[in-house]
């Protein structure tokens, strides 16, 4: 019975694979989005290291620049099907809302905590927009960013 | 006499190399391109720095340190949000912030051969890199 079910899971992940793969190369700016979800995840690390290193005025411009950034996929995708089109705004306003919430709350209540806990909402509702993307698009929110930890500079000092 | 004159003089001092180095950001991200640059000592060195950034509001710039002097430096980045005080005794050469799409200069002697550590003052833990002194 058990041997019955595993060509039936396998297939129905080959089917999903085979739909998802034509979306991915339909997409009109692929390049565009790449560099657009890796400059938000960019500035929600910016965000988490003013709120750890308690830069609470710092705030208020990483959400700025994750606007910008939200503009940038905004342009990246402005191509796509409405469908597809309406459906990142959708994600994209609701990871703009959790940021914002972190911006406003960096002025009103300055605890590290606190944001921090906001900061992990707000890169779920990112997460959740970055589902919408195929996955050699998608940069992963976990990751620190790009200069950190590599190269020879650390070890210089 | 003439020859003595002109064997015996004080010797003019050699006008030392002259290096064009460039170095820009990696567009909007926190990188920079190249991260390793190399100098002969004593060389007059003329970096030019590019913010090649076109999304980001982002300011960066670029910050040589001397070597051992790396995290002490990033602390201070981040203490001073990137606005280090003129005369800062861990700097050894630094540009002016700068916009995207800017474009800064600094001149320098390059200092006894080593490895010098730079950043970007706002964000020093990220845009980092090594000048390469050599004798």
């Amino acid at each position: 019975m058990k041997t019955k079910r595993i060509p039936a899971f396998l297939a129905t992940i080959g089917m999903a694979l085979l739909v998802a793969a034509p979306l991915a190369a339909q997409l009109k700016s692929p390049d565009d989005v790449k560099t657009a979800l890796r400059l938000l995840v960019q500035v929600s690390n910016d965000f988490k290291r003013q709120i750890t290193n308690k830069n609470f005025a710092r705030v208020p411009h990483e959400n700025m620049e994750y606007m910008e950034a939200a503009e940038a996929l905004r342009g990246a995708v402005k191509d796509e099907p409405a469908a597809f089109k309406s459906k990142v705004e959708a994600r994209l306003k609701a990871a703009l809302a959790a940021y914002q919430k972190i911006s406003d709350m960096s002025a009103t209540t300055p605890d590290a905590d606190k944001l921090m806990a906001e900061h992990a909402k707000a890169v779920t509702a990112m997460n959740a927009l970055f589902d919408l993307f195929p996955a050699d698009l998608r940069p992963d929110p976990n990751t620190p960013p790009g200069g950190r930890g590599r190269g020879p500079a650390p070890a210089t000092n | 006499m003439l020859a003595l004159l002109l064997g015996c003089g004080p010797k003019p001092k050699p006008e030392p190399q002259v290096v064009d180095l460039y170095i820009a950001s990696d567009g909007d991200f926190l990188d920079f391109v190249p991260d390793t640059l190399t100098v002969r000592t004593g060389a007059r060195v003329c970096l030019t720095f590019h913010h090649a950034g076109k999304i980001i509001s982002a300011r960066h710039d670029w910050v040589l340190t001397y070597p051992g002097k790396l995290d002490a430096l990033t602390k201070d980045c981040l203490d001073l949000d990137g606005i280090l005080p003129q005369g800062d005794p861990l700097v050894l050469a630094r540009t002016p912030l700068c916009d995207k799409g800017q474009t800064v200069m600094v001149e320098f002697i390059a200092p006894r051969p080593g490895d010098y550590p730079f950043v970007c003052a706002t964000h020093p833990e990220d845009m980092r890199g090594v000048l390469h002194v050599t004798s």
